[in-house]
């Protein structure tokens, strides 16, 4: 599995976060385990780097946050995107689709 | 006293940041619990599921610190944030409540502008005159010297050159001794070969003069020791401001030659724009050995020196008056018939003895303004406790809608700051406006006036003035608010108020403001007793009608001075419309002139203890010209001149004082080993101000012992300022190069010579009219609404068969109640002020009884009038209408 895996480009958590997020309310484990699992187990949430990027997020306005129960009936906090969220996703989606793109542009080039 | 309940809200919030601790402990939890459950599922032991989860997590008390920091900035801004927004509520809702009560709100905002702006142009006045540190370095180590005369009860005589020296050669006090002598209008050098020649303000100094204040020129040097010896090489030191004026700023001067008073002298420096010491109007500095060459004969007599010393650090000043005290006992010694009486000194510190005697005054001034602002609080509570009550049924409803009564206070508190604060603005602009006023009003009659102006720090005087008036006129009827039982307001369907409280309170402030009323009109009244005994001070001389134009002959031209000044006043006579004209020295109220020693042939005690006069010089026809009556003998006549014996006309308190009970014409006096014949005794002039006591003076014809420094007085028909302006054609066509210094009218000098009692009397008065307007609207206020509150209760009176004059007895009771308590706790307050007062009074007693009885009539009188109009209405009030509304 190590092998497999890849660790995070630098300020590529963010908006990975706000993706996962955009289909609703998650906790923390969540967010870490749906990021895994959608990019199939290639990606890998360092879970020390995401609790500090959620509250960062949060302070940022990018998010909120509310504690509810978690699937199995514990108290967790649930975090979900503010609208501000919402459009920091959009712009930075777009740039990351044209980032990479340009860069395997010239990575199939080569 | 019970905690209000905003304080106990804000216990709370301080506890809460705890909460974030808890928040990140509980995710991070639930986190690793979640993970070690997965691994469980894949096979691993509880324990070891538990060990991987947190190795895989990464150092847990890191990301732990990082998320409770993120945490407390964010609850930190969310607090801000919503203060702000609760702040932005606030003011919209106060603003809203404002202008629905445009009146009130107008009211009151005139009101603290008053107060605020009013008390912000005299702190700026205070601030520049009292507290600014003079622009030295370590002022405070900068003391004035004086030798100081028990015998002749002067603690402030000037130093002679020898004393001088002799001082500074065995003092160990101080690291530098300087001193200066300069004569305001007098003093004077002229420039001349640079375009028109002008007549600069010069001060001539001695050797440290520049060291003991620590001033260092900002182009050039000071002068050195060797430029203060006679015999060297003439140079000057020119202020920035004549630099400037003068000299377009130009870097060059220093180094190049001026000519003052005809002599080349080299220009060594330009000093900085902050030295303007000692005078506001300073152009150049000039060593004294320049002028004790030419006309100060260096003899211990000739007391004439003004001396600073620098204190060395850690001397004190009582070490060092005791060091100079000692060593002028020594000169009284060795020299004793020069320096018997003088066998102490004195030293203040010279901020001090610069500001001395306006201390007081701008004291009184200041506290006087400072009372005007707590009247109009007094007032503008007054107003607000109205509104409350009014608003009771308001502020209910938004109780009963969830509003806190801490929030309500905030609310009524916001109100009050908001309306301070439009008040505090518009008081600003009234204070620069103020302060420009008051510095162009008491131009000369302050020292240190260059230094007022209103900068940051007066601004914020303002502002926390501001916010202090807001607080303190807002905070009575916030806390009534917030402790009115709102229930009972409710039930009572906002009728009115319940309980007697608001109106006990207001009834106090009104009592408060009639006392502070009462002190001010006390001051107002004191100061204008004190100016009007000093203007009813007979000056001694006429004042109307006659032109003065001052000039200084410089000594190169003085060598016909004698020719020259009689030219000039026959030129003068001659004009048109001239009716006479004379020459003095010194004009009446201005001055004294020359201190003299003499002895009298007759009387050899005078041997050992001389006695003193001031000696004036004079043109012929100088009494005659001031309306100056001859008691006895003669006037000076044409006939006395170089050639003839010396003769002089005495006033009357010389001939009382110094020949009690003889008949003083035809007495002779010595001036040293010169002998003079006293020919004629005129009427006492008030030498040296209106309130100063007549010197002994004695006057010499100018033609006798000329002088070039002059005053020429012209009377007679017309306008008197063509009158001098002609007189100064006349000057000019017998010396076109001749600068004049000035040129006035003798009631011009007289209303100077008032012009500092007049200030005072003038803002205490305008102060203490605007504390009894004020003061006047708080009463009948006060009683308005009192009136409105009981129309139901009087209209039960009026229906069971009271008479209106009954009403109107009832209503004017309470009001002249408050008033004559105010009255007389405002009397034990005034006693008070008038003790502080006492110093700068004049011929009127501090407890003067015509001042208090007429306050106190007019206070009353005044409380009568407001009152009268409410009263009157209580009278009007229709029973049938009352009754019917039950």
């Amino acid at each position: 599995m190590a092998d497999t895996s890849l660790e995070l480009v630098q300020g590529t958590l963010d908006v990975l976060i706000l993706k996962s997020l955009s289909w609703g309310a998650l906790h923390g484990y969540a967010v870490a385990e749906a990021i895994g699992e959608r990019s199939g187990q290639v990606l890998k949430v360092e879970e020390g780097a995401l609790y500090p990027a959620l509250h960062r997020l949060e302070k940022r306005g990018l998010l909120e946050a509310e504690w509810g129960l978690s699937e199995n009936n514990r108290r967790a906090k649930f975090y979900k995107l503010t609208s501000a969220g919402r459009a920091h996703l959009r712009a930075e989606a777009q740039t990351w689709t044209r980032y990479a793109a340009a860069v395997s542009r010239i990575l199939e080039a080569a | 006293m019970r905690l209000p309940p905003g304080f106990k809200r804000l216990l709370k919030l301080a506890v809460r940041p705890r909460a974030v601790e808890q928040d990140v402990d509980d995710e991070l939890r639930f986190h690793l619990e979640l993970r070690a459950e997965k691994l469980q599922r894949e096979g691993l032991s509880p324990a070891e599921a538990r060990e991987t989860a947190q190795r895989e997590f990464g150092d847990v008390e890191r990301v732990r610190a990082e998320c409770v920091r993120l945490g407390h900035e964010r609850a930190a801004e969310m607090k801000r944030s919503l203060f702000l927004d609760a702040l932005a509520q606030d003011l919209r809702y106060a603003l809203r409540t404002l202008r629905k009560a445009p009146a009130f709100a107008l009211v009151a905002i005139l009101t603290l502008a008053l107060g605020i702006g009013s008390t912000t142009a005299l702190f700026s006045v205070v601030r520049g005159v009292l507290l600014k540190p003079l622009p030295f370095p370590a002022p405070e180590r900068v003391m004035r010297l004086w030798q100081a005369s028990p015998a002749l009860s002067s603690p402030r005589v000037s130093l002679s050159q020898n004393d001088l020296d002799d001082w500074k050669a065995r003092q160990q006090s101080f690291s530098d001794i300087g001193a200066w002598w300069h004569v305001e209008n007098m003093s004077g050098v002229d420039l001349s070969g640079l375009g028109d020649p002008e007549e600069l303000s010069a001060t001539y100094v001695t050797d440290g003069f520049f060291s003991t204040l620590g001033m260092a020129p900002q182009l050039g040097r000071a002068m050195l020791s060797e430029e203060h010896q006679a015999g060297h090489d003439a140079v000057v030191v020119v202020s920035h401001e004549a630099w400037t004026r003068r000299f377009g700023a130009d870097p060059s001067l220093v180094g190049r030659t001026l000519t003052l008073d005809g002599e080349p002298h080299t220009v060594v420096g330009v000093m900085p724009p902050s030295f303007t010491f000692p005078s506001e109007k300073m152009d150049v500095w000039l060593p004294l050995s320049r002028i004790n060459e030419r006309s100060i004969p260096r003899t211990r007599f000739n007391r004439f020196l003004n001396a600073v010393g620098r204190l060395k650090p850690g001397v004190t000043v009582e070490a060092a008056r005791l060091e100079l005290g000692g060593i002028a006992r020594q000169l009284a010694e060795a020299y004793p018939e020069s320096n018997a009486q003088y066998g102490a000194i004195t030293v203040l510190p010279l901020h001090e003895a610069i500001t001395g005697d306006v201390r007081t005054a701008l004291l009184v001034v200041l506290g006087a303004v400072g009372f005007l602002l707590l009247i109009a609080c007094a007032n503008v509570a007054n107003l607000q406790l109205a509104r409350a009550t009014l608003r009771d049924r308001e502020l209910a409803v938004r109780a009963a809608l969830g509003a806190g009564p801490g929030r309500l206070v905030r609310q009524l508190l916001t109100e009050s700051l908001v309306l301070a604060g439009l008040g505090g603005g518009l008081g600003v602009a009234l204070a620069v406006w103020g302060t420009e006023a008051l510095v162009g009003l008491s131009l000369k009659q302050l020292p240190r006036l260059r230094e007022v102006q209103v900068d940051g720090e007066v601004l914020a005087f303002a502002a926390a003035a501001t916010v202090l008036t807001g607080l303190l006129f807002g905070l009575l009827p916030a806390l009534r608010a917030s402790t009115t039982q709102l229930e009972a307001v409710l039930k009572a369907g906002g009728r009115g108020t319940v309980g007697g409280r608001g109106a006990r309170l207001r009834g106090l402030l009104v009592v408060a403001e009639v006392a502070i009323a009462v002190v001010l009109a006390t001051g107002a009244g004191l100061a204008t007793r004190s100016l009007a005994s000093m203007l009813s001070e007979d000056p001694g001389f006429r004042a109307e009608g006659a032109a003065v134009v001052s000039f200084s002959v410089p000594p190169p031209k003085r060598e016909r001075l004698r020719e020259y000044l009689a030219e000039v006043l026959e030129q003068v006579r001659a004009l048109p419309g001239v009716e006479s004209a004379a020459m003095v020295k010194t004009l009446p109220l201005e001055n004294v002139g020359e201190d003299l020693g003499f002895s009298r042939p007759d009387h050899p005690e005078d041997e050992a203890n001389p006695p003193h006069m001031s000696m004036m010089h004079v043109s012929t026809d100088y009494f005659r010209t001031l309306g100056i009556p001859l008691l006895g003998g003669r006037v000076h006549e044409p006939t006395d001149t170089q050639d003839t014996p010396l003769v002089l006309v005495v006033n009357q308190t010389f001939a009382r004082r110094f020949f009690p009970g003889e008949d003083v014409v035809g007495k002779s006096i010595k001036l040293g080993t010169t002998e003079l014949t006293i020919v004629g005794m005129v009427g006492d002039v008030r030498q040296a101000g209106l309130a100063e006591p007549v010197p002994p003076l004695a006057y010499l014809h100018l033609q006798q012992s000329p002088r070039g420094a002059m005053n020429l007085v012209v009377r007679g028909q017309g306008a008197l300022l063509p009158l001098a302006a002609s007189a100064r054609q006349a000057i000019w066509s017998v010396d076109p190069s001749q600068t004049i210094s000035r040129i006035t009218t003798l009631e011009q000098v007289t209303a100077e010579a008032v012009t500092r009692p007049r200030l005072l009397a003038m803002m205490l008065g305008l102060f203490a009219v605007l504390g009894l307007a004020l003061a006047a609207v708080g009463i009948y206020g006060v009683l308005a609404y009192t009136v409105s509150q009981r129309q139901r209760e009087l209209g039960v009176r009026l229906a069971l068969g009271a008479q209106p004059a009954d009403v109107l007895r009832l209503v004017l009771k309470s009001g002249m109640a408050l008033a004559g308590a105010g009255v007389a706790m405002g009397a034990v307050g005034a006693l008070g002020l008038s003790r502080v007062m006492g110093s700068i009074l004049y011929g009127v007693a501090p407890h003067d009884p015509l001042t208090f009885g007429a306050v106190t009539a007019l206070l009353l009188a005044v409380a009568l009038l407001a009152c009268l109009i409410p009263a009157r209405r209580a009278m009007r009030v229709d029973p049938a209408v009352t009754l019917r509304g039950e």
